[in-house]
C-alpha cells in the first residue's frame, strides 16, 4: 500500500471549497487528490490544493509555545504560556477594562475555531473588539448584499455558471485566485456562455470572453451605472419583478440618466460602445450571473459598487433561479464562515447585531455571562487604538497583519505599542516578531471542523495527520485559554461548538456533522436539514422582504495619479501563491514562482527606460520598495500591478489608509506611485533613450 | 424513462444515458473518465447488444428502449482482453498495482502478455516540481490531454507520434515547466498507468 490512511476533507486554500482526498504515509501527507463528488470542484483541484501541502511538515513549523524574554523568544511549556496569557490579559482587563483587549479570528481556521474565538473574546474577556480578515477583503460584499438583498452570501452556487447564458466577471482573476472556479468559467465560455470581463488588466479569461472592459482603477461605479443606464434605456427592465419584489426603483431611475455610455467613457476610459455591448449581453441573456472579487471591494466605494451590481440583477429580475445569480468569489477558505460565526465586532452568528437585545440574551443564557451591547473595534480601528494607547493587548490568531494589512508602518507601530500580544499560528511570521507569547497551532490538514465556502456551503474538515511536535489544534488552544480565564466552553469537541451554533442560530438550525456528510449544506439550513442552494426565489431576506435598489452616484477613488506619482498601482494575487504566502512559500510552488514582480506596460517601460527583468524602485505617498519589472501588455498604460506574496517585497508598505466608506476595507487597488529604474553603479558611459 | 435489460437485470434510465452509465462498474474501461466526454477509443468497454452486428462500446452508446445488453458477451470480452493484452505487451513490465490499468487487467483476467516484441524504454522527465513523465508507460488513451482541455482548459498537453511511437508531450515537447501547464495535476489524476504521475509518489519514503 502506498498510503497508511486516506481521509476526505475540504481544501484550506481559497474560498472555492474543493473536496479533497488527503493520503498520509509515515505521519506526513504523501499526496492529495480531488474528491470526485465534491460539489464545488467535481473531481478537480489546482496546484495549491493538490500539491502545496509540504508546508505541513516543514522544519520551521512552530512546535512548542514561545515566550519573549528580554527581547528574545525562549521555548516554554503550554502551562507556562497559558498561565502567562491569563495573567497578562487578566491584569490588563482589571487595569483598563475588557475593551483594552482585542482579538482577531482566522479565516483559514474552521467555523468551530472562529466560534470559539468569538466566545473567548465576548464571554471570557467581555469585549466585542473582535474581527477577522474579511474586513480587508469582502466586508463590502457582506455589507452590500445585506443592504440590497438581506443575507451575506452568494445568491447561488458555482453550478450557476454552467446554466448561465452570460456572465459578467468584474475585478476578479479566477484562473489565478480561484483556479477551480476559473476552470469552470472557462469551460462554460468554451461551450458558448458569453463572458464579459471587467478589469484594468487583461486577465486570462478575457481571452475566452466576448468582451473585455478595462476601466481606470476606482471607476467601477461609473461602469456599473453605465450598464444600468443602458439596461434601463433599452427596455431590459423586468417591470413585473421590480413592482412585485423590490423597492426604491424610482430613486435609481432618477439617478441613471446622467450615466450615459459617453459620460461613463469620460470617467472610466471604457469606450461607450463597450458599455452598450456589455449591457446588451447581460440584458438579452435569459439567465446571467455577476461574479466579482477584490477588484470590486477593495476600494473607497467598494461596498457601493456591490450595491450597484445588485441593482442590475434586481432591475432585470436575474436573481433567485438557476443560472441567474450573484456570486462573489470569497478569498480565503473560510472567510465566509468566520464572519457567519460572529467573529466580527458588531454581530453574533449569522450577522445578528450585538445590540439586538433578544439575541444577546440568548447568548448570555447559554454562556452564563453578561455581554456588552456596544460594537467593538474593526481591524483598522484596533491599530489606531493601539497607536493611541487605548488598546493594550491583542490576541491574533492565524493572521499575519504586518504583511497583509495596508500601511505596514502604522500596523507595526500599533503592534509595538501594545503591552501584550499573543500570536497563535503555524509559523513565525512578520507579525509574530512583535508577540510576547506565540502558541503553536494547526493547519487544516490536522484538524476536525467545518469550512464554509463561497457558495455558503458548510463542509467537513478532517485531519489527515496530527499536529507536529507540541503543537495543538486551535480549538484545543482556545478552549485552554478560555478555561485559564475562568470560562469553560463545556464542549467535548468541535461538533459540540457547531451544535451550539445551530441551537442559537435559526439560519444554522439543522446543521449536524452527520447531515453535512460528503456534500455539505448551504445555509440557511432549516431544522429538518433542508438547505438553500438558491436564495431569494420567492422573497428577499430584508426586513420588508423586498430587494432594495441603491441610488449611489459615482465618486472618485481615494488616490489619484499626479505629477509626482504618475502611475496607478493595483495589487492582487498570482496562481502559485496564496495571500501572504505563509503556506505556499514553503512548498514546491516557489520553484514555479519565487518573487513578487511588477507588471508594467511596454509604453511606460520604454518611457522610463525599464527593461523586462530590471529591478525598479516603486514609491507611493506611504513608502518605497524595490521589485523586478515584467513588461507586459496585459496591463493598460498608466497602470502597474503587483502582489504581496513575499515579505521581502513588503508591497503593503505602499498602501495608504484610504478605505471603504461603509466597512473600512482598505483601498488596495488604487495607489498612485512613481516607478523608476534602480540606480546602478556609475558606468560613466552616457546612454541613449531606447538603447 | 427508458427500460433496458443488462445481464438479465431490468433497469429504467433517463433518455441520453449511455450503456456504461447504466451498467456501472461491471464494465471495465480504460480511456473513460467521468469528468470527460466519452471518447470511445480503447475498446475495453465493449459489450454485446441483442440484434447488433457486433460488440458496441458501452461508453459512447446511448441506451434505446428495450435494449438487451450482455456485458459478458464472449466476442466483446475476447476483444477487450486482446486489447488490454496488446497494450500490456508494449510496456516495460506489469503496471503498478494501484494503477487503473492493473485493475482492468485483473478484472478481465489478463495475465502476462503472450506477445513478445519491442517494449518501451524508460524516458523520464522530472524537471517540474510536482509532475513527472514516465513516457514508457503511456498507452495513448488520451485521458491526460482531455483532462487538460475539458477539465482544466489549459490545452498544454498534446498527443504525439504514431503507432509504437505514440505518446504524450507537454507543449512542444518542452516538459511541463516550460509549457503552458498550470500544475493543476488533472493529467496525473486521470492517468491510468502513471505515465504522468506526481514526483513525490515516485520518491515515497
Amino acid at each position: 500500500m502506498r498510503f497508511d490512511a486516506s481521509v476526505t476533507t475540504t481544501c484550506g486554500y481559497c474560498g472555492v471549497g474543493c473536496r479533497l482526498e488527503a493520503h498520509a504515509r509515515n505521519g506526513k501527507v504523501a499526496s492529495i487528490s480531488p474528491a470526485l463528488d465534491g460539489p464545488a470542484n467535481e473531481g478537480h483541484t489546482c496546484l495549491k490544493g493538490r500539491f502545496a501541502h509540504q508546508f505541513s511538515r516543514r522544519r520551521d513549523r512552530l512546535t512548542s509555545p514561545l515566550i519573549k524574554e528580554n527581547g528574545t523568544f525562549r521555548i516554554a511549556t503550554w502551562e507556562e504560556a497559558i498561565h502567562r496569557i491569563a495573567t497578562e490579559l487578566g491584569r490588563i482587563k482589571s487595569d483598563h477594562g475588557p475593551d483594552a483587549i482585542a482579538g482577531l479570528a482566522s479565516s483559514r481556521a474552521t467555523n468551530e475555531d472562529c466560534y470559539a474565538m468569538q466566545r473567548l473574546m465576548r464571554a471570557a474577556i467581555g469585549t466585542n473588539n473582535l474581527d477577522n480578515c474579511s474586513r480587508v477583503c469582502h466586508s463590502p460584499t457582506s455589507f452590500a448584499l445585506r443592504k440590497s438583498l438581506g443575507l451575506s452570501g452568494a445568491t447561488g452556487s458555482f453550478t450557476d455558471f454552467d446554466h448561465a447564458d452570460a456572465t459578467i466577471l468584474m475585478g476578479a482573476n479566477p484562473t489565478e485566485g480561484h483556479p477551480v472556479v476559473g476552470a469552470r468559467i472557462k469551460q462554460a465560455a468554451l461551450r458558448g456562455m458569453k463572458l464579459v470581463t471587467i478589469d484594468p488588466r487583461r486577465i486570462e479569461l478575457s481571452d475566452y470572453g466576448v468582451l473585455h472592459l478595462a476601466p481606470r482603477p476606482g471607476t467601477n461605479a461609473a461602469v456599473v451605472l453605465g450598464i444600468a443606464h443602458v439596461l434601463h434605456r433599452d427596455g431590459f427592465v423586468d417591470h413585473d419583478f421590480v413592482a412585485a419584489r423590490t423597492t426604491g426603483f424610482e430613486t435609481l431611475e432618477a439617478l441613471l440618466p446622467q450615466y450615459t455610455p459617453e459620460a461613463v467613457e469620460e470617467i472610466s476610459g471604457v469606450p461607450a460602445e463597450l458599455i452598450e455591448q456589455a449591457a446588451h449581453i447581460y440584458g438579452e441573456a435569459e439567465n446571467a450571473c455577476w461574479s466579482w472579487g477584490l477588484g470590486v471591494t477593495e476600494h473607497k466605494y467598494g461596498s457601493e459598487v456591490v450595491q450597484l451590481i445588485c441593482n442590475t440583477a434586481l432591475m432585470t429580475g436575474k436573481i433567485g433561479r438557476d443560472g441567474s445569480a450573484l456570486l462573489p468569489l470569497r478569498g480565503q477558505n473560510n472567510v465566509q464562515g468566520s464572519s457567519d460565526m460572529g467573529a466580527l465586532p458588531d454581530t453574533f452568528t449569522a450577522y445578528r447585531s450585538v445590540d439586538d437585545e433578544e439575541v444577546a440574551r440568548a447568548f448570555e443564557a447559554e454562556w452564563g455571562v453578561s455581554l456588552p451591547r456596544e460594537k467593538g473595534y474593526t481591524i483598522p480601528q484596533m491599530f489606531d487604538a493601539a497607536v493611541a494607547g487605548d488598546l493594550k493587548a491583542m490576541y491574533i490568531f492565524g493572521e499575519d497583519v504586518a504583511q497583509t494589512d495596508p500601511n505596514t508602518a502604522h500596523v507595526v507601530a500599533a503592534l509595538e505599542n501594545l503591552e501584550f500580544l499573543v500570536c497563535q499560528d503555524i509559523f513565525e511570521t512578520e507579525t509574530t516578531k512583535y508577540a510576547d507569547v506565540i502558541l503553536p497551532a494547526s493547519s487544516f490538514l490536522e484538524k476536525h471542523g467545518t469550512f464554509t465556502n463561497a457558495e455558503r456551503r458548510l463542509q467537513l474538515v478532517n485531519p489527515a495527520i496530527t499536529p507536529p511536535g507540541g503543537a495543538k489544534t486551535d480549538f484545543e488552544i482556545l478552549t485552554l485559554v478560555a478555561q485559564a480565564l475562568g470560562h469553560d466552553f463545556g464542549w467535548d469537541g468541535p461538533e459540540d461548538a457547531m451544535l451550539e451554533v445551530a441551537r442559537l442560530t435559526p439560519h444554522f438550525a439543522g446543521v449536524t456533522y452527520e447531515r453535512l456528510g460528503r456534500r455539505g449544506l448551504q445555509w440557511p439550513v432549516a431544522p429538518d436539514g433542508t438547505d438553500s442552494p438558491i436564495l431569494y426565489a420567492e422573497t428577499f431576506e430584508t426586513p420588508d422582504g423586498r430587494g432594495h435598489f441603491a441610488a449611489l452616484p459615482y465618486k472618485a477613488p481615494g488616490d489619484a495619479a499626479d505629477g509626482e506619482f504618475p502611475l496607478i498601482l493595483v495589487t492582487g494575487r498570482r496562481l502559485q501563491h496564496y495571500n501572504a504566502g505563509t503556506m505556499t512559500r514553503r512548498t514546491g510552488n516557489v520553484e514555479l514562482n519565487d518573487r513578487d514582480y511588477l507588471e508594467i506596460h511596454p509604453d511606460d517601460a520604454e518611457r522610463l527606460w525599464i527593461k523586462d527583468g530590471d529591478m525598479v524602485s516603486i514609491r507611493s505617498r506611504q513608502g518605497r520598495t524595490e521589485i523586478m519589472a515584467q513588461v507586459t501588455d496585459r496591463i493598460e498604460p498608466g497602470h502597474v500591478f503587483t502582489t504581496f506574496h513575499f515579505p521581502e517585497t513588503r508591497t503593503n508598505l505602499l498602501i495608504g489608509s484610504s478605505a471603504d466608506v461603509n466597512t473600512s476595507c482598505p483601498e488596495y487597488k488604487v495607489i498612485a506611485v512613481d516607478v523608476r529604474p534602480m540606480p546602478e553603479a556609475a558606468t560613466m558611459v552616457p546612454a541613449l533613450a531606447g538603447a | 424513462m427508458i427500460d433496458i435489460t443488462i445481464d438479465g437485470e431490468a433497469f429504467s434510465v433517463a433518455p441520453g444515458t449511455t450503456i456504461l452509465e447504466a451498467a456501472g462498474d461491471r464494465v471495465p474501461t480504460l480511456c473513460f473518465d467521468e469528468r470527460q466526454t466519452p471518447f470511445g477509443a480503447c475498446r475495453v468497454c465493449l459489450v454485446g447488444v441483442e440484434g447488433a452486428s457486433g460488440p458496441v462500446p458501452a461508453c459512447t452508446t446511448q441506451v434505446r428502449p428495450g435494449m438487451v445488453v450482455d456485458t459478458q458477451d464472449p466476442t466483446a470480452t475476447r476483444v477487450a482482453r486482446s486489447v488490454v493484452e496488446l497494450v500490456l505487451s508494449e510496456l516495460p513490465g506489469p503496471p503498478a498495482e494501484h494503477t487503473e490499468l492493473a485493475q482492468v487487467a485483473a478484472q478481465l483476467e489478463v495475465g502476462e502478455p503472450r506477445w513478445p516484441g519491442a517494449r518501451h524504454e524508460p524516458v523520464h522527465d522530472e524537471r517540474h516540481p510536482y509532475l513527472a513523465f514516465q513516457h514508457e508507460w503511456c498507452i495513448s488513451c488520451g485521458r491526460c490531454v482531455r483532462a487538460c482541455d475539458e477539465v482544466q482548459g489549459t490545452f498544454a498537453l498534446t498527443a504525439t507520434g504514431r503507432g509504437f511511437a505514440a505518446n504524450v508531450v507537454a507543449g512542444l515537447d518542452e516538459g511541463f515547466r516550460a509549457s503552458a501547464c498550470v500544475a493543476c495535476g488533472a493529467c496525473a489524476d486521470t492517468c491510468p498507468t502513471d505515465a504522468i504521475t506526481e514526483l513525490s509518489l515516485l520518491r515515497l519514503e
